[in-house]
């Protein structure tokens, strides 16, 4: 059996098991989730230690490149006249995926210990949550566009419940807001999608097909097709490539999410049970960045290279947009929402570069911020469970009430601002670094953007030391009075069995990043000169 | 690039160094994890700053003066590139390396006694094992990235330790305005070092600026600037020196960004005398020592401008202060801008003498006011006063009262303002001579620099007395008030003694020169003034006596003014508010800055939730308005067609029921109204 | 000399006034008697068109017929009315509307 169909369809089996089950078994069904999470984490680290480096590695455009690959076919329909009909279940990673892979069964780990805090329905939950896991862990394996673009829809139908039915006061707005956004961009991309497929052969059979790598090659395309590199054909009047890669892009960008597509997170993250807000942030968020590198730029690579600008100006437009959002915010969760849209900023200014450096800073931003927010996210969740409060100005002097649970705040805080010795500080600078690079090695981003984005890094500082100086320092004095001080007790056991591994890790990747970039080098040397053509 | 040095094999070098540099880290982590709550940990602390310090002045023995030794391994790579973390020992290097632990270790006995009936006495080392672990590695760091690094963790520290009372309110928002204020100046030395990386292809700050290093292959001809490797605007090298010198301003509290100096001294007062006064704000110094050679001539001058501006801004301020470590303070940011103006007119080897001497007299004079204050605190907790024990107004002749400490005091001043016989002579002349010839090669265009910084030294010489005599001569002004005050005050026991002797005796002449009137004799000059060449003109006779007669002038008068009351400033005028407002730059900072970026994401936030997310909901009207259009169309045009159809039939059904009424004679009507009507229309059609 | 046209406008203003008495009139027994104007308008026709067939004389047969049945029908029309009274206690048309059913 494949490792990564095993990875994929565990919680399923799982979430089978759960439904079975009749209801007054309600208390084992938080257990049987973490147990499959913890499972998929298992095969996750497996993975992470049998992935194999090196040259004949590097994946991207070479479909025998892959690891862990499996290959069946999926969907063969016989039209006549219009050829076959092929659709692969066609699974495999390379550098750039494993990671995400690895980082997502412990975000899964940690959302499922977060689900602890939900008291009703517990069956739907549980089952919608693991169906969830199932369709996450599917898109970062897919490489057949369709099977891609199933799991990716798949996605939205589980989240649509879990905010609409176990979320906050504006649930339901929140829920259809960002279902509908995200289906916006979907659509677009599955008729994109089908213009890919019109337009591309496979070598081998002849036949149309999904394959992704095989998208990515010019050679695939069928003489006088609408995305055929050669032809120029147009939609519009407009070059079809453009169109269709900003088409993708557009759907991507909601998922990262890039200003100003990104109006459905912070109300999504704040109406999100914990859980769910840590999946979103640590989880869907990288999907869009996967999708931009993966999917935009792998098929339209010409196209990129030509809008670089534009990537990168709206990297830094995010950047510091959402760093100024951030500043004016007085809810908690919602100033860690727009903290996100500024970090991802820095994932599109470093893909946007096109350098090894920039790529890379960007992967490990990814990763980095998979498990800061949802280290955050878990950490709101605490004091959100205890007094059902969010409001920073309602707090004052938590140190003196919470020390640990301040600890391990001043620890997120300062990873997520880019305090060296932290994930985020190496992912960063790096970005950073790549796109001031670009413009000798590739001269595709002016350099002023780099120098626009290291202001977003000064903000971050000032946001997050605002809110821990008006939330944790000073004399205590609580909104709630005497029944806050009460509620408001210390982290717990399973809670700091949460944060502690989150917080070590990011204290890893910072100390070591070659956890993370010895596994990415050889991808992204082969993305760097698939992107310039080479 | 490796040299090998009599008797010591260079590995054994490095050992020494990485083990000098790590045992605060050790012992920041056994106190972080194990001994938060017991009193053993200042001890854990102590011992290992005290290994520390032993081992770094063996080290400063065996490499003063000798080849630079660097040493390098690989951390991680991407692409192709490998990045290396190493060190660079070269003779600025191993000074910095045995200075940190040499203050550090009185400060860690002081603060064994000082800070013993803290709740956060574990805490406190801690933090302190984790600055000390960072500047150590800050100053031996070889690559740009990891120097970088570590100079955010001495920031980071710096902030941990500055908002160590985290329940003032004061506090906490002081350890947030370093922070921030420190990010700006990293904001720039990352732009510098992005620029510079994008220039020489590598971070190894050797092989940049070392001897024979690629920044003596570059150039900058017109507006290109080349290296060996790229080409790239002129622009660019003024934008990275402009973010060195930003970040050499924040770390080391230069115009514009010395406001959070001052306020860092809500800390611990042995914080401030360890990082506030005597290492931390000294990095900035040591950075410009580190990247000299990318600064081109326009930009020394402004940075020499820009350091006589602040040691003379700073000292006019502390002219008026009444906060006794604020004084201190603000006389920090005057010696350091001294530093700066000596960087950036060239007398490197006195600008860097001058930070080591001041770093002793310095942290001398922060762990006596620490005592004072402590004094003060125990007056005031003796007799329920409501008193800032801070406060020099409430202070006096503690002369008697603390002898040992006014002895060290006079020792500390003498040598802050730099009368003969101390260390600060030694350097503030150096400076001071060089300036005058600086401004004498560059045919007087900057005339006001040496001006200015010798009217300093003469500011310097009358808040100095001011704050001597207001704190230990004259009788104690609590007493005026309080007749019936209960003084039990003393110097402390040895642990407090201890470390005031040792530096007291550091800031003495013997340490650097066995001549006290000549600082080209000193060894620390020497060593560090390779490619420097001492003049030979009437400057060193002049400015010394110049310097030394209008301080003891101003001195005196001090001691009029303050002593003997003879005279007083004038209370109220311009200069007097101008000065005890600090030149309004921090009012203006958080009523223009602070409050401008707030407003500034207020309102992109308003924009945010009325524009962009008005947008989609925008959309979301227009949709529900197009579903409302055509529901209605639905309902009225396409079902209303059918219910027209229906309703003609309807319609013409109840007109024929109406002629059949059951009446003869209307049925009769009826007939003959048909009958005419066929007529009719007969007629008119057919005819 | 009495023309054709003498009689025809005789006979349609006899017509006229039996069709006026028919729907104006509010007694059955009227607009019976109008329905015998009418019907004597028609006779009168008749009579007056007979000069046309001179060899059988079909006018005058016609209207003899005409009148035998006329008074035929007047004796039926007056036996309804009788039952018309019987049944309604009135014969005002008008008010007998049954017909409708």
């Amino acid at each position: 059996m494949n490792i990564l169909t095993l990875l994929i369809f565990i919680p399923v089996v799982f979430g089978l098991i759960i439904l079975v089950l009749p209801s007054s078994l309600r208390v084992t069904f938080k257990y049987i989730t973490l147990l499959a999470t913890f499972v998929q984490l298992c095969l996750g680290i497996k993975m992470y230690l049998d992935f194999k480096t090196g040259p004949s590695f590097a994946g991207i455009s070479n479909i025998n490149q892959y690891q862990f690959v499996q290959k069946l076919p999926w969907i063969n329909l016989d039209l006549g006249g219009a050829g076959k009909l092929q659709i692969e279940y066609f699974i495999g990673v390379d550098g750039m995926s494993i990671l995400l892979l690895v980082m997502t069964t412990l975000v899964m780990v940690v959302a499922a210990v977060a689900s602890w805090e939900i008291k009703s329905n517990l069956k739907g939950f549980f089952a919608l949550f693991l169906l969830l896991d199932m369709a996450v862990i599917g898109v970062f394996c897919a490489l057949d566009f369709f099977l891609f673009y199933t799991f990716y829809e798949l996605m939205l139908l589980p989240l649509y419940f879990l905010i609409g039915m176990w979320g906050g006061v504006r649930r339901e707005y929140a829920a259809i807001k960002f279902f509908l956004y995200t289906l916006f961009g979907s659509v677009f991309m599955l008729l994109v999608m089908v213009g890919l497929y019109m337009s591309v052969k496979d070598p081998v059979t002849g036949s149309h097909t999904f394959n992704i790598i095989y998208m990515m090659n010019p050679k695939n395309y069928i003489d006088g097709s609408v995305f055929s590199v050669l032809a120029n054909g147009s939609i519009l009047g407009m070059p079809a490539r453009t169109v269709g890669f900003v088409v993708l892009f557009i759907a991507f960008a909601i998922k990262v999410p890039v200003v100003p597509l990104h109006t459905w997170l912070p109300d999504a993250h704040v109406e999100a049970p914990t859980p769910v807000s840590i999946i979103l942030a640590g989880v869907l968020l990288k999907i869009g960045g996967y999708g931009i590198i993966r999917i935009c730029m792998g098929i339209f690579p010409e196209v990129a290279h030509n809008q670089a600008f534009w990537l990168g100006l709206l990297g830094v437009v995010s950047i510091l947009y959402g760093a100024f959002n951030a500043l004016a915010q007085r809810d908690l969760k919602r100033m860690i929402a727009y903290s996100s849209v500024s970090h991802m900023g820095f994932v599109l200014l470093g893909i946007a570069s096109s350098t090894t450096e920039g790529i890379s800073g960007a992967m490990m931003q990814m990763v980095s911020h998979g498990f800061l927010s949802t280290m955050l996210f878990f950490l709101v969740g605490v004091i959100y469970g205890r007094v059902h409060d969010r409001d920073i100005y309602n707090f004052r002097g938590l140190a003196s009430l919470m020390p640990r649970y301040t600890v391990y705040v001043m620890v997120a805080f300062f990873a997520s601002l880019g305090l060296p010795g932290f994930s985020a500080f190496v992912a960063e600078a790096f970005s950073l670094i790549g796109a001031f690079k670009s413009q000798t090695v590739n001269g595709l981003l002016p350099q002023w953007m780099a120098v626009c984005g290291s202001i977003g890094i000064l903000l971050s500082a000032s946001y997050f030391l605002w809110t821990l100086q008006r939330m944790f320092f000073g004399q205590m004095s609580l909104k709630g009075g005497e029944f806050w001080k009460i509620a408001l007790t210390d982290l717990n056991i399973r809670e700091t069995a949460t944060l502690l591994p989150l917080a070590l890790i990011a204290l890893l990747l910072g100390v070591m990043p070659s956890l993370v970039f010895d596994k990415l080098n050889e991808s992204v040397l082969a993305m760097v000169s698939f992107l310039s053509g080479k | 690039m490796t040299a090998t040095v009599a008797n010591i094999d260079n590995s054994q070098i490095v050992t020494l160094v990485l083990t000098a540099v790590t045992l605060p880290f050790v012992a920041f982590l056994i106190n972080f994890l194990l001994l938060q709550k017991s009193k053993v940990s200042g001890w854990v602390s102590t011992a290992a700053i005290l290994c520390s310090a032993i081992l770094a002045v063996k080290i400063l023995i065996a490499l003063w003066n000798q080849k630079p030794i660097t040493a390098q391994f690989a951390w991680f790579q991407i692409g192709i590139t490998r990045y290396y973390a190493g060190i660079w020992l070269n003779n600025l290097s191993v000074l910095m390396l045995a200075l940190v632990p040499l203050i550090a270790l009185p400060v860690h006995i002081y603060s064994t006694a000082y800070m013993k009936h803290d709740s956060g006495y574990g805490r406190y080392f801690t933090y302190l094992s984790l600055f000390c672990f960072s500047m150590m590695a800050l100053v031996v760091m070889r690559s740009m990235l990891l120097m970088y690094a570590f100079w955010e963790l001495v920031g980071f520290s710096s902030y941990l330790l500055i908002g160590f009372w985290y329940t003032r309110e004061s506090a906490a928002a002081a350890n947030k305005k370093a922070f921030i204020m420190n990010r700006i100046g990293d904001i720039g030395l990352l732009v510098a070092i992005m620029i510079i990386y994008a220039m020489f292809h590598t971070f190894n700050m050797d092989r940049i600026f070392g001897e024979a290093g690629l920044i003596r292959k570059s150039s900058i001809n017109g507006l290109v600037w080349t290296t060996l490797f790229e080409h790239m605007s002129a622009y660019w090298q003024y934008v990275a020196a402009a973010g060195l010198f930003l970040a050499v301003a924040a770390k080391s509290a230069q115009f514009p960004l010395h406001t959070w100096l001052p306020d860092a001294m809500e800390g611990p007062t042995s914080v401030s005398a360890l990082i506030h006064a005597a290492t931390m704000v000294a990095a900035g110094v040591f950075l410009l020592g580190r990247f000299l050679p990318f600064f081109n001539g326009t930009e020394l001058h402004i940075l020499a401008i820009v350091g006589c501006l602040t040691a003379f801004m700073a000292a006019t301020i502390a002219l008026t202060q009444n906060d006794l470590k604020r004084i201190l303070a603000y006389s920090t940011i005057s010696q350091l801008g001294y530093m700066v103006m000596g960087i950036g007119i060239e007398a490197y080897p006195s600008a860097l003498m001058h930070l080591v001497t001041h770093a002793f007299f310095k942290c001398l004079l922060f762990l006596v006011a620490g005592i004072v204050i402590h004094e003060m605190k125990h007056i005031k907790e003796e007799n329920n006063l409501d008193i800032d024990p801070q406060d020099i107004r409430h202070m006096g002749g503690l002369r008697k009262k603390l002898p040992l400490t006014f002895l060290v005091t006079i020792i500390g001043a003498l040598a802050l303002i730099g009368l003969p016989l101390t260390s600060g002579y030694l350097s503030k002349d150096g400076i001071l001579i060089h300036s005058f010839e600086w401004s004498e090669d560059n045919v007087n265009r900057f005339a006001f620099v040496p001006v200015m910084a010798v009217i300093t030294t003469w500011i310097t010489a009358f808040y100095v007395t001011r704050m001597v005599v207001k704190v230990f001569f004259g009788e104690l002004q609590l007493l005026k008030s309080n007749p019936a005050l209960s003084l039990h005050l003393t110097d402390g026991g040895l642990l407090y003694k201890l470390p005031l002797i040792f530096l007291a005796l550091c800031s003495l002449f013997p340490l650097f020169s066995f001549n006290p009137l000549s600082y080209e004799h000193s060894w620390l000059f020497n060593g560090l003034a390779s490619n420097f060449l001492v003049q030979k003109n009437n400057y060193h006779l002049f400015v010394p006596i110049i310097v030394g007669l209008g301080s003891v002038t101003t001195m005196y008068m001090a001691y009029l003014s303050y002593g003997k009351h003879k005279w007083a400033f004038p209370q109220g005028g311009f200069f007097n508010r101008l000065s005890s407002n600090e030149w309004y730059i921090d009012a203006f900072y958080s009523r223009v800055v602070v409050k401008g970026v707030l407003a500034f994401s207020c309102a992109l936030y308003w924009f945010d939730k009325n524009i962009v997310d008005g947008l989609v909901h925008l959309l979301e009207r227009i949709g529900l308005f197009l579903s409302r259009v055509s529901a209605w169309f639905d309902k009225y045009i396409v079902d209303g067609l059918l219910h027209t159809v229906a309703a003609i039939v309807e319609a013409i059904g109840n007109f024929a029921r109406r002629f059949q009424n059951g009446k003869v004679q209307y049925y009769l009507y009826s007939m003959l109204l048909a009958v005419v009507i066929v007529f009719v229309l007969k007629l008119l059609i057919w005819s | 000399m009495i023309t054709l046209t003498d009689f025809m406008l005789v006979s349609a203003a006899l017509f006229c006034l039996g069709l006026f008495v028919v729907v104006s009139k509010k007694n059955a027994i009227q607009v019976l008697i109008g329905i015998e104007l009418m019907l004597n308008a028609a006779i009168l026709n008749l009579v007056a068109f007979g000069k046309y067939d001179r060899v059988n004389n079909g006018g005058q047969m016609f209207a003899l017929f005409a009148i035998i049945l006329a008074a035929a029908t007047t004796a039926v029309a007056l036996a309804i009315i009788l039952n018309v009274y019987r049944q309604y206690k009135t014969i005002d048309p008008d008010k007998i509307n049954r017909l409708k059913d």
